[in-house]
């Protein structure tokens, strides 16, 4: 009985640092990249005022939308609650709802939600929207496509498809987290996640410029389900960043038990720092791309993904 | 002793610069490209060289370090007639990066598991395996070939494919002395041919060679 008190604190913790910490990350990286080019730069909180803000608000619907419109936020967010079950963002070990799927299931899952979210953006009627996500899907053919491949490709290497395994595997043996097929993976998974969450130099969501991509989804959407939205893709930044920190990039120093589980939210917070540090590098220091550049970059990705499986399944 | 992870790793790079020359449409960046992936090859041999203590791979490598990364990349730099900041005008790179993808997985693929596994290719260091990364070069190259209109990265897509008989040739221990002969010569053949065609025009039309 006590095992399962443990769990369950490990549980509450575990998700809730995850919805409730990731606006956080959001605000800290837009600080410190306005710090980097010399603004001033809005509060390191204004994610969290902006939520607050827009919960509060009415919702305006058009009159072609369908219902799919009002009620996608609500699934999508579900899905990415459900996700920061699945996989170790702050916790090493299973808890509760971790054994519902497996690591391809939680790439299958993060694919739903963006399905949902462009379904429902286009049954707004909108002709702005359409011309986004037409564009938005030029583009994630390519980021969807690879999000499965490396999950398979850590599944290989592991030759088991749950990321916990795979972390231990990782911080058993320096050597295993240096293997080829790992390394390579890694980099792919890394140029996705600058991708997903809008860290390429190509566009800027804060200015909702012409070179927009994700922004235009959200464009017909007001009040409480921009909100929710909005608050979304801050946990799903946060759960692609974590993955990529604890089962690719960094997977050491996490710890175990239900104060091991406080520590980590401690221990993650720090390890984001050196992620959002290395996220504003590249975005304040490249040139920008041009906006059909990015499907080279993804292409790359891409590859880099499938030469690893490659060297997976040829090499060992 | 070989450290299979370390020719690996030297394989894998090789590989990465040959992707990276498909990508990339800019000249002076593809040739120095060009020039770290014959020097890379060089490493692979110096290293074979090293650790098995045979003087073959040690000239090998001063061979290909010397006439690849050094006199070939003259040769063309010399072809680009100095202007600076030339590209080909390509398009669809993602797409060609795909097609490249899905060509070179089916081909690596197939003869993997119709031909080397039958064959059962065995060497003194373990390295069968690692030939494959030898045909992926020659893929690559091939590909780069049929994908580019200009001679410069038709020369290196060339070159590529004789950079991956080489590769093939240092990871199938012993070293063939077919291979060395060969190589030799057709470095000094690829010389002269850089020099005369870079010489002649920059770009070519498709099946332009062809015409009577």
């Amino acid at each position: 009985m006590a095992l399962d008190e443990a769990l369950l604190i490990e549980t509450i913790i575990q998700v809730s640092a995850a919805i409730l910490l990731s606006p956080l990350y959001q605000g800290i990286y837009e600080k410190l990249k306005a710090f980097v080019e010399g603004r001033r730069g809005p509060s390191f909180l204004q994610p969290y005022y902006d939520i607050f803000k827009l919960l509060k608000k009415e919702v305006v619907v058009t009159e072609n939308s369908s219902f799919l419109f009002i009620y996608t936020p609500y699934v999508v967010f579900g899905i990415y609650l459900l996700i920061s079950f699945l996989i170790p963002v702050v916790y090493p070990s299973p808890i509760y709802l971790t054994p519902t799927v497996d690591f391809l299931g939680g790439a299958l899952l993060f694919s739903l939600a963006s399905f949902l979210k462009l379904i429902s953006s286009v049954e707004s009627g909108s002709n702005f929207v359409a011309l986004g996500v037409s564009r938005v899907l030029s583009f994630i053919f390519f980021s969807e496509a690879t999000l499965i491949t490396v999950f398979f490709g850590v599944a290989l290497i592991t030759g088991t498809n749950n990321p916990y395994v795979t972390l231990h595997y990782l911080t058993q043996d320096i050597s295993h987290y240096l293997q080829l097929d790992h390394v390579l993976i890694t980099v792919s998974f890394f140029m996705l996640w600058l991708f997903e969450t809008g860290k390429l130099p190509a566009e800027s969501p804060g200015l909702s410029e012409m070179g927009m991509i994700d922004d235009a989804l959200l464009y017909e959407y007001s009040g409480k389900l921009l909100g929710i939205l909005k608050w979304g893709s801050y946990v799903k930044q946060y759960l692609l960043g974590s993955v990529l920190l604890n089962v690719f990039l960094f997977p050491w120093l996490l710890q175990t038990g239900p104060l091991g589980a406080l520590l980590d939210v401690f221990i993650m917070f720090l390890k984001w720092l050196l992620l959002i540090l290395i996220s504003v590098i590249i975005n304040t220091t490249l040139a920008k791309l041009r906006l059909f550049k990015v499907q080279d970059f993804l292409a790359v990705s891409f590859i880099l993904s499938v030469f690893s499986l490659i060297v997976t399944v040829l090499i060992g | 002793m070989v450290n299979a992870q370390l020719l690996e790793l030297i394989s894998a790079s090789i590989i990465v610069s040959a992707l990276y020359i498909q990508g990339q449409a800019y000249f002076k960046p593809t040739i120095y490209a060009q020039a770290i992936q014959s020097a890379l090859i060089s490493v692979l041999a110096f290293y074979l060289g090293f650790a098995l203590n045979l003087i073959d791979y040690i000239i090998l490598g001063i061979t290909i370090v010397v006439l690849r990364s050094f006199i070939i990349t003259y040769f063309l730099f010399r072809g680009l007639k100095a202007k600076p900041g030339i590209r080909e005008s390509t398009r669809g790179v993602a797409s060609e990066l795909v097609v490249n993808l899905a060509f070179f997985f089916l081909a690596v693929f197939i003869l993997y598991y119709f031909v080397l596994g039958r064959i059962g290719l065995t060497t003194e260091a373990g390295t069968a395996t690692l030939t494959i990364f030898s045909f992926i070069l020659f893929f690559q190259g091939l590909f780069l070939i049929v994908t580019r209109r200009s001679t410069i990265a038709q020369i290196i897509g060339f070159i590529e494919e004789e950079n991956s008989i080489v590769m093939f040739g240092i990871l199938t221990l012993p070293i063939p002395f077919l291979i060395e002969v060969s190589i030799f010569l057709d470095v000094l053949g690829l010389v002269v041919i850089t020099s005369l065609l870079t010489l002649q025009k920059l770009e070519h039309t498709r099946l332009e060679e062809l015409m009577g």
